[in-house]
């Protein structure tokens, strides 16, 4: 696909040699270990104590607070992707070159999702490291969780890049993206009280369901892949029609 | 090389083309000029493939622009108005970028960006941000990423616009020199920029095509200077130059007093812009001419001088853009 590398070169770079991204990346990282050892997973049905209160040679808080650590965590790495594209106007030029809107896209997807990848890393491992010395930790679980992780957070991004696409303005992109994925991961929350059948629906459309309730316990389910995989080509497809249909506008 | 057959563009209820067609031939500097709002921005982004017009086709290089065909998106260099760019980016990561979209290899993205910084005399900023170049250094980086893959088709968006006095000479001369080479449609509201380096000038006004040709005999067939040097009466000596003004501008056909200027002895200098006779050939036959001499001796002052100061481009384009206000 023509073009496809250098722009997903481009795009990981940017971010690597972006200041702003790599102090998100930082926060992410402190405040999921900060949560891990010290508070634990205080929220929703599954309550779990802090690390050093519990004393349980587990990941399983990490992996409790991810989905809602990428509310703000993944937004704020794509919310530049396409809103700044447009407000700088090198979608302009990005349009007039001989790339597909598929292939600009796809690169960008991919950029996010790898940066993402190796945040999850970074995060991750050291508290797995800390956890092994201290205890039997099952690895199996651990990067089992952390493939479920990456594939929520290729998600994640796929939805979060078709929103910036749709603004101009990076902060708009950033709320309505934080907005809905705040919302998938609160809708894990509300299932308890809704109806039976209404319930089974919202479970489904769930993060939980699809990561902490598998992949996150070291189970790996196929239809998470399909999850995931769904929402993946949806954003990317999504995108891809919003970018094209500007040579309409 | 630029084939445009009845471009229609619509934006709302906003008719921004109104079957535009025109053909530009190989290796010529064309001019594209219109008011803010005339469609010029809009052509060239049907042209370069940014934009699908409602109606109409066109064609470049050879191939024939659509989104699904990239064929014509390769042989067109584009510098977009306000020149766009990556500013985080260093110029020479900033051009193998582009030429790497342009789907050049690694040794041919080296030879290519080296080619283009030589060309639009970038080097001793090819280490730097783009963000921290001055505008006309950041107008040639755009240029020169216009120029990556050796494109037939140069589309240039006003491309000196907001420019130092000493960058627009520089870019002018620079888009002269690749006119050599290239067929560049330029759009520019500077129109000595056009007479400087366009051999054809298109003029679009209100979404419609409303001249095409050479500049200068467009220019000439519209407008032009004429130069007044009189001696007024001895009464006369202490009269306003509003006064002397207003009398030449009644003779039918002046347009505007350009310039002014008192000299000793009684003498005035003026020139004037004055409208041409629609269908004149010579600036002789001209009658404004005469009726400028009759008002000047009219008044019983001595004509000394009355003759031609070539055409005037300024004049034939407001003259030729005159309708833009039936759109608002």
């Amino acid at each position: 696909m023509r073009g496809l590398l250098p722009v997903f070169r481009r795009e990981f770079g940017a971010r690597i040699d972006a200041p702003s991204a790599l102090v998100v990346t930082l926060v992410f990282a402190l405040v999921g270990q900060g949560l891990f050892f010290f508070l634990g997973h205080p929220i929703g049905d599954l309550r779990l104590p802090g690390f050093w209160a519990g004393q349980a040679a587990t990941l399983q808080v990490i992996f409790a607070w991810i989905p809602l650590l990428f509310v703000g965590f993944v937004p704020a790495l794509t919310m530049g992707a396409w809103a700044e594209e447009r407000s700088a106007g090198t979608e302009e030029l990005l349009l007039s070159w001989p790339l597909s809107g598929l292939a600009a896209s796809l690169a960008k997807f991919l950029a996010v999702w790898l940066f993402l990848g190796v945040a999850l890393l970074i995060t991750i491992l050291p508290l797995a490291f800390v956890v092994s010395g201290l205890g039997d930790l099952d690895w199996g679980v651990v990067w089992c969780g952390l493939f479920g992780a990456f594939l929520l957070g290729g998600a994640c991004s796929a939805v979060s890049l078709l929103l910036s696409a749709l603004f101009r303005e990076q902060l708009a992109a950033f709320l309505a993206s934080a907005l809905l994925l705040g919302l998938l991961w609160a809708s894990g929350l509300l299932v308890g009280s809704l109806p039976a059948s209404l319930a089974e629906i919202v479970f489904y459309a769930s993060p939980y369901a699809h990561f902490f309730d598998s992949a996150a316990r070291g189970v790996f389910d196929a239809r998470d892949l399909v999850y995931h995989g769904s929402l993946i080509v949806a954003g990317i497809v999504g995108t891809t029609l919003l970018v094209e249909g500007r040579r309409w506008r | 090389m630029i084939h445009a057959h009845g471009l229609f563009k619509r934006y709302g209820e906003l008719v921004a083309l109104d079957h535009v067609s025109f053909d530009v031939e190989r290796g010529s500097v064309v001019g594209f000029l219109g008011p803010n709002g005339a469609g010029k921005s809009t052509t060239m982004k049907i042209l370069t493939g940014t934009l699908v017009p409602d109606g109409g086709s066109c064609e470049v290089a050879g191939h024939a622009v659509s989104p699904s065909d990239p064929g014509s998106r390769r042989r067109v260099g584009y510098l977009p108005e306000s020149t766009p760019l990556y500013t985080a980016m260093r110029v020479d990561r900033y051009l193998d970028f582009v030429a790497g979209v342009l789907g050049a290899s690694r040794t041919e993205r080296k030879r290519e960006v080296g080619r283009v910084i030589d060309a639009c005399r970038i080097g001793k900023h090819a280490g730097r941000p783009i963000g921290a170049l001055s505008k006309g250094y950041r107008q040639r980086v755009g240029l020169a990423q216009a120029l990556l893959g050796d494109p037939d088709v140069l589309i240039l968006d006003e491309p000196t616009s907001g420019l130092d006095p000493r960058e627009v000479v520089r870019m002018r001369a620079l888009v002269r020199e690749l006119g050599e080479e290239k067929t560049i449609l330029l759009s520019t509201h500077i129109l000595s920029e056009i007479e400087a380096t366009a051999s054809r000038v298109i003029i679009i006004a209100g979404g419609k095509l409303v001249a095409d040709g050479d500049p200068h005999a467009m220019a000439q067939s519209r407008a032009a200077r004429l130069v007044v040097v009189m001696r007024l009466g001895v009464e006369d000596l202490d009269l306003e130059r509003a006064h002397i003004e207003d009398e030449l501008m009644g003779a039918h056909g002046v347009q505007e007093v350009l310039h002014f200027e008192v000299k000793p002895g009684g003498i005035r200098r003026c020139v004037l812009r004055v409208e041409r006779a629609p269908g004149s050939e010579s600036l002789q036959g001209e009658p404004v001419a005469e009726l400028v001499t009759r008002r000047v001796t009219g008044r019983g002052w001595h004509l000394s001088e009355l003759s031609w100061d070539g055409v005037d481009f300024e004049a034939a384009f407001l003259a030729l853009t005159d309708f833009e206000g039936e759109r608002s």
